[in-house]
Order: C-alpha cells, then structure tokens, then sequence
C-alpha cells in the first residue's frame, strides 16, 4: 500500500491553547497513511479530534508536531495546488450566486478560462443530478440539493483527494442514506480519494473501504477497520448480515475505546 | 419594497451577535472586554484628534499657498472667516454671548439646548408610545398592517421636515405654544422606526416558544406580555436610539420654522445671520448642537444596556 | 438559511403578486376618499386640511413653478446622494483593510452620526456659498455617508467564518477574498444604506434651503406658500417632495432587485 499512499500522517499532535493553563490535546501521536483511491472514514464520539484531523491535512489549521505529506507534498503545497476539494457540515454555497455559479467558485479562484469552467461545472451538476437547477439560488434549494451542490463545488476543479468535514449531519435519515448512495456512485465515477468525517457507525460502514475509529481525549487512532462489502452498495447491502456483522465490529472498536467511559 | 429595509441599519443587538466576525468572536475573551472597554474610547478619542488635525493641517495648508493648488482654488477657502481656528471657536464659548450681557456664550448655547433637548424628549416619549400601540396593533391585526405598511414606509421616503411648517401653522392656528408643535414634529420623526423595530421584535420569538406558551394554555394577553414584549426589547432599543436622534432632528428642524421661540436650532439660526461678525459663534453653536444629540442618545444608550444587562455578554 | 423548506416555489405569479397588492390599493383608495369626504362633510377649513381636489387643482395651476423649483432640489439631491455614497463606500473600503482600527473608527461614526448633522447647513452655507448648489448637496451628502460608511464596513467584515474557511480551502488569494466574498457579501448592508439614504438626502436639502439660497427650491416653495397662507398650495409642494422621496426609494430598490437577484429570498420571507 505504501507506494500508493495519498495521504500520510506520522507523529502528529495538535495541542489548543498551548502553553495556558486551558490546554487541550486535541490529537495525539496520530499515524496514518490513505492509499490513492479508499474511501476512509474518520468515526468517533465529538471531541475525538476527528474534524481537526482533517483541517490538519487540509492545511486549514498547522499540527502542533509531527509531519503530514498530502500527495507528495506539504498539506500547504496541496492547497495551492488546488490538490484536494472539501465539504463542510454546512454547504455554506454563496447566497449571491446561482446553482451553477456556486460550482464554478473554485475554477474561478483557480483562474480557469471562463468558457472551460462554464462546461466543467455542468458537468460536474450533470454528476450530482442538478443539471435543472442551474439557475437556481441556494435559498430555492433544499439542505440535500444544497450539500450536492457543495459536492459538485468540491469536485469541481478535479481534485485527487475530497475532504468531507459531516457533510450528511445537518439531514434528515432519508435524505441521508439517499445521499449516501450518490456519493458512492460518485466516487466509483471519479475514483477519487475520500476522506470522510462522521460520528454515525452505519455511514461509515457502508461508505468506506476504511473505517479509522477514533478515542477522546486525548484523540487518538484506536482501530483502523476494512470494510470489504462488495460494490455496487445498494439499499438491500444495509440489511445483509455481512453489513450488520461489521457494524457490530466497529461498535465494538468504538466502545472499547476507553473514551467511551471517560465521556460518559 | 419591505418595511424593515428603512430601519436596518443600526441592527438589534440580538441579531448583530450572529455573524460577529472571526476576528471579534477570538477576542471575546474576559481579557478582550476590559481592553475593547478602554480602546473604544482611546480610538474615538484619536479619531477626534485626526478630524482636528485635519482641520488645522488644512486651514494651515491653504494659508500657505493662498487657497490655491497648481492653479485650483480649494474647496473650502481657509481664512478666518469661513474656518475660524478651533481654539477660537472653543474661547468664543467663554466670552459672553452679546455685548453688553454677562452671560458667556457657552451657558446661552446650553440654555437654548436644553429648550431643545426637552422638546426632543418630549417627542420621543409620545412617539415611541404611539410607535409602540402602532406595532402591537400591526401584530394583531394583520390584514391592517398589510393594508397600512406600505403607505407607512412611503409615508418615511416622504422628507417629513418638508411638513414642518404646516404643523407650526396647525399650531399656532389651535393656540398651542410654538413647542408643542416643534414637539409634535419630533414625535412625528419618531415614531417610525419604534414602530418597525418593535414589530420585527415582536415578531422575533421563534415558533417552539410560541407554541409552548399555547400549550401551557396562555392566551394573548400573556403571550404578548410574557414573551413577545421581552423578546422584544433589544429591537425595541434598537428603534429607539434611532428615534431619539431623530427626534432631536426634528426639534431642531422645527424651531428653525416655528418662526418665534427659543432652541439651539433658533440660536444656530440667529447666529448664521450674524455670521460675519462672528463666525466662530455659528460654529459653537454646531458643536454644541452635536455633542447635545450625541449625549442624548448616549443617555438611552446606558438605559439599554441597563435594561439588558442580562441578555448577552457584550 | 439551514431551514430552507424542501422546495419553494419560484417566481410568484402574477396573480398572487396582484392580490398582494390589492390591500395596498384598497387601503389608498379608501384613505383618499375618507379624506375628501370629511373635509367636504364637515366643512374643514383649508389650514388645517385642504382637500385631495383642492391640492390637486393648486398643483395643476402652479405646476410651473413647483416642477421648476423641484428641479433644484433633485438636481442637490442626486448630487448629494452620489457624493456621500461613493465617500462613504471607499472610506469603508480603506478602513476595511484594518480590522482592528474599524472597530473604534465605526463606533466613533455610530456616535457622531447621533449629532443632528442637519445643523451644518448654515456652515455649508458659507463654505460653498449661499447659491450653490454644492452647499445643499453637501448637507446631503453627510447625512448619506454615515448610514453608507458604517453599513458597508459591517458589511465588508461580517463575513461567515465557513465562507472565509471556504475561500481559504480553495487558496484564495487576498484580492480574490475581496472581489468574490467581501464585496458581493456588503451589497445587501450597502443597499440598506443607500435606501435610508434617499430619505436623508432629500431631508437634508430641504432643511438646508430653509436657511436661504435660491428662492427657487421645493423647501422654500413649501415655506413660502405656508407663510402666505396658501395651504393647498403648500400642500401641493408637500406630495411632490413626497413624490420624490418614493420615487428615489423605488429607484435603489429596483436597482437592489437588478444587481442582487437572490436577494428575492428576504422579499417573500418577509411579506
């Protein structure tokens, strides 16, 4: 797997309020390496650290020690280079802009000529299913058309690598596990990495190929669990016993977690 | 066109904590209030200064070139006349106000302001009130408001002063002293935005508290007692300070067209006739005018944040 | 904005838009008629109210002078409206590039902003000289550049800390920031301004003509016939400066709709 690692982390710590008396060891000698193409979810109870793992590699906050390398480079080198795409909890899409327009963003900032993004950006609704919307503002959407149109965005200057801070969270179950299927369409269309930040067992389960189970305080990798359910993964994949049998796995990592009890 | 577009600028407490900016949210530590108490201030303090040093470095600047530029003529010429030097304007306060009466222009300025002060509060009181029962009713009567709202923002586009005079005449017709139409000119300036803010702010308590008060089977008189008046109140404040300055407006405004009278509008007047002979007695007057309105909201401002004190840590 | 409904519907149609209207007709209508009928029933003298007909027959016979000496004024209006906007928008974009000055700067135009700046006109006055227009614009254009000032520099630097994460995701670059972010972010503040704006700016050059220059001027030709007394007349110049306060208003609203249409979201919340 070494050859194909994406993403490596090694030794890394992040450490709050460093130096006062308020303190917080956020991570803790944390390692990890994501192979090119996985779909890895971080799993954990809040407080685990697993959003902050995450704005390490995307260079959205700097490690306290330790070193991160984000497709061959400093995470840093990777966002300039515009290396990966990132959805947030929220879709925070631009209320001043239409669907479409909100999805060429990042060809914009990339200084991409306005014809080649106007085609990309179509494309990209075309994969998330909103191509009718593209006029649309984001206050006319719903939060699940909204979190596509985040996607689309994301994926939109074809990035190697999709950072994904819960992006599903803020919806109700149905829309959730709707959306869940598209994003493994998604991926399978793009073969692009995945890193996905949830607290919910399922999602990560029938999402990854990897699930990463974190610990509390201090944060900590405590199981790393491969998820090797066949794909396509669809509706029927949720009620196999396979896929009952490895959400009882993780429960198990994420309760042995010693966190588990220091949080309650 | 929406009615709360007019009154948004100075936006309710309430509604301005939401999206504080980053920079303001990391220092709202307790460390960061105790500082931002003595930078507000120290920085108004030194935009006071800037302004005169403005003032100064550019009446200073067009006596040297003898208010021209490669051949432009400033703006502004800067002889004494039309820019008296600012230690002037302060020593006029002190000197006496008319040759052969003792009283120095400073006690005469502050005489007449609170003339005006008095009218100005006067109709903030009667406005708000009115600003008040008019947002309650707007609440409850909906198919009214929606009928009224429109001509009532319309009714704020329309320059307000522009009716000064006829309400001096209504006045005077009627018997009534000059202030008690100055008054209704600036209870006429106030009302609007208590009405617009105190509807907003009525409207404010989200859904789940609203119908919890249904479910404990309170009815309307509570609900707009117990929850919507407390809900509202930053909004309420909000509207308020905005009345009160243009409450002081509208005094000022209509002294200048009550003709007769006392006020420090009056005395800016008066001293703008006399301007020659002593500019920087106009100019006093100006300032005092200013620090008069600024000190009058200020006043409301401690009321709100005392009525408040509760609400956010601010 | 995370409690959008599933699916609102788009544009409203033209009938709903229609009925909305209807109370606001209605309401015009009635409040006409009232008027007229109770000063014709009860015999109201003309100083305290002249009747719809009657300013509309004293509009019809001066309507010479009064377009003539409206003229002025918008002309001062406009002049002062541009000034003390476009001061206001590039004072905030200045102090905009110094979080940490804005604060106590902004706090300070909050507070000055409570003098009655109307009080300047006499000063403007000898500035500018009594004729100029540029006195009467002036007085305006303060007014205006407060509300402007302020309102954009919040604008400018409330920004939502996700959109700022967003931008700094995508290696945005300062300028970028500005351009995409910050400035479409203070259009709505900006808009705000500029329709409390019109009302001040007409305000501003009203008052201002009260303390003298050209007789030819809505504000003195109001004063004027008051003084006569020649109340439907007086009554005539009053609408149409109100005329002109609407109309301006529905101009920067037209605009906001032209430049911001997204903004349709606050429309139908808030009807």
């Amino acid at each position: 797997m070494a050859e194909h690692a994406i993403i490596s982390v090694r030794g890394v710590d992040k450490v709050f309020n460093s130096g006062s008396d308020r303190a917080v060891t956020a991570l803790q000698d944390i390692d990890l390496t994501i192979g090119r193409g996985e779909f890895i979810s971080l799993l954990g109870p809040s407080g685990c650290g697993k959003s902050t793992l995450l704005r390490v590699m995307a260079d959205l906050t700097g490690p306290t020690s330790g070193t991160v390398t984000v497709n061959g480079k400093t995470p840093g080198a990777a966002r300039a280079d515009r290396d990966y795409g990132m959805v947030f909890q929220q879709a925070g899409l631009f209320e001043w802009r239409n669907v479409l327009r909100n999805v060429e963003l990042p060809l914009q900032v990339a200084g991409v000529k306005k014809e080649v993004h106007r085609a990309k950006a179509l494309e990209m609704l075309e994969l998330v299913r909103l191509s009718d919307f593209a006029g649309h503002y984001p206050w006319q959407l719903s939060g699940g058309m909204q979190q596509r149109v985040a996607i689309a965005r994301a994926l939109s200057a074809d990035p190697e690598i999709l950072f994904m801070d819960e992006p599903l969270g803020a919806l109700d179950e149905m829309n959730r596990e709707r959306l869940q299927g598209e994003l493994l369409r998604i991926w399978g269309d793009t073969r692009t990495t995945v890193v996905f930040v949830t607290h919910s067992i399922s999602e990560a389960v029938f999402l990854s190929s990897r699930v990463v189970v974190m610990s509390a305080r201090p944060g900590r990798v405590a199981a790393c669990i491969d998820v090797d359910l066949p794909h396509p993964r669809t509706a029927e994949t949720r009620t196999t016993p396979e896929f009952f049998e490895k959400v009882k796995e993780v429960r198990q990592a994420l309760h042995g977690a010693p966190s588990e009890q220091a949080a309650a | 066109m929406t009615a709360t577009n007019i009154s948004a600028s100075p936006r309710p407490p309430a509604a301005r904590e939401e999206q504080a900016d980053p920079a303001t949210l990391r220092g709202r530590g307790r460390g960061g209030a105790l500082a931002r108490r003595l930078v507000d201030p120290l920085g108004a303090l030194l935009v006071v200064v800037v302004l005169a040093g403005l003032w100064e470095g550019y009446k200073a600047l067009g006596r040297a070139v003898d208010d021209r530029i490669l051949g432009i003529g400033l703006p502004v010429a800067t002889d004494d006349l039309s820019m008296p030097h600012l230690w002037t304007i302060f020593g006029s306060l002190t000197a006496p106000a008319r040759a052969g009466d003792p009283t120095s222009l400073a006690v005469y300025l502050i005489g007449e302001t609170t003339v005006t002060l008095r009218e100005a509060l006067y109709g903030l009181t009667a406005g708000s009130l009115l600003g008040l029962a008019l947002a309650v009713l707007f609440l409850h009567l909906a198919p009214v408001s929606r009928g009224l709202m429109p001509w009532l923002v319309a009714s704020q586009t329309v320059p307000l002063v522009a009716i000064a005079p006829m309400i001096v005449i209504w006045g005077g017709k009627a018997g009534l002293q000059p202030w008690v139409a100055v008054t209704g000119i600036a209870a006429y300036l106030a009302f609007f935005p208590v009405t617009i803010n105190s509807l907003r702010g009525l409207k404010s308590p989200p859904k789940v508290q609203l119908e919890f008060m249904r479910s404990v089977g309170a009815g309307r008189a509570r609900v707009l007692w117990s929850l919507r008046f407390p809900a509202a109140l930053p909004y309420v404040f909000a509207g308020l300070r905005l009345a009160a300055t243009a409450s002081v407006v509208g005094a000022i405004v209509g002294e200048l067209s009550a003709g007769t009278g006392r006020g420090i509008g009056r005395a800016i007047l008066t001293s703008a006739y006399y301007y020659s002979n002593g500019p920087e007695k106009l100019y006093a007057a100006v300032l005092v005018a200013a620090i008069a309105g600024i000190l009058f909201v200020q006043v409301l401002s401690l009321l709100e944040r005392f009525a408040l004190r509760n609400r956010h840590a601010r | 904005m995370s409690t959008v409904p599933l699916s609102r519907p788009g544009r409203p149609a033209l009938m709903s838009r229609a009925l909305r209207l209807t109370p606001v007709a209605v309401t015009a209508v009635l409040l006409l008629g009232l008027w007229q009928s109770v000063v014709v029933l009860f015999d109201v003298p003309v100083f305290i109210m002249p009747s719809p007909v009657m300013i509309a027959e004293a509009f019809q016979q001066d309507f010479g002078t009064i377009m003539s000496a409206s003229r002025s004024t918008v002309e001062s209006v406009l002049l002062g409206l541009v000034l003390g906007s476009l001061g206001g928008v590039a004072v905030a974009l200045v102090v905009s590039r110094f979080p940490r000055m804005s604060g106590p700067v902004l706090n300070t135009a909050v507070l000055v902003n409570c003098a009655p700046i109307v009080a300047l006109a006499p000063i403007f006055n000898n500035w500018f000289g009594v004729t100029s227009m540029l006195s009467k614009a002036g007085v305006a254009a303060v007014m205006v550049f407060f509300p402007v000032f302020v309102n954009t520099t919040r604008g400018l630097l409330q920004i939502a800390p996700l959109h700022v994460e967003i931008m700094e995701s995508l290696a945005a670059r300062p300028r970028q920031v500005a351009l995409l972010l910050r400035l479409p972010n203070a259009l709505p503040f900006i808009f705000n301004a500029l329709k409390l704006g019109t009302t001040l700016a007409v305000i501003g050059v009203i008052v201002s003509e009260y303390f003298g220059g050209s007789t030819e001027a809505l504000g003195v030709y109001i004063a004027y016939q008051a003084a006569l007394p020649r109340f439907d007349y007086a009554w005539a110049g009053i609408l149409v400066s109100g005329a002109l306060g609407l109309a301006m208003f529905g101009v920067v609203t037209l605009l906001e709709r032209f430049l911001m249409p997204w903004h349709e979201s606050l429309h139908e919340e808030e009807s």
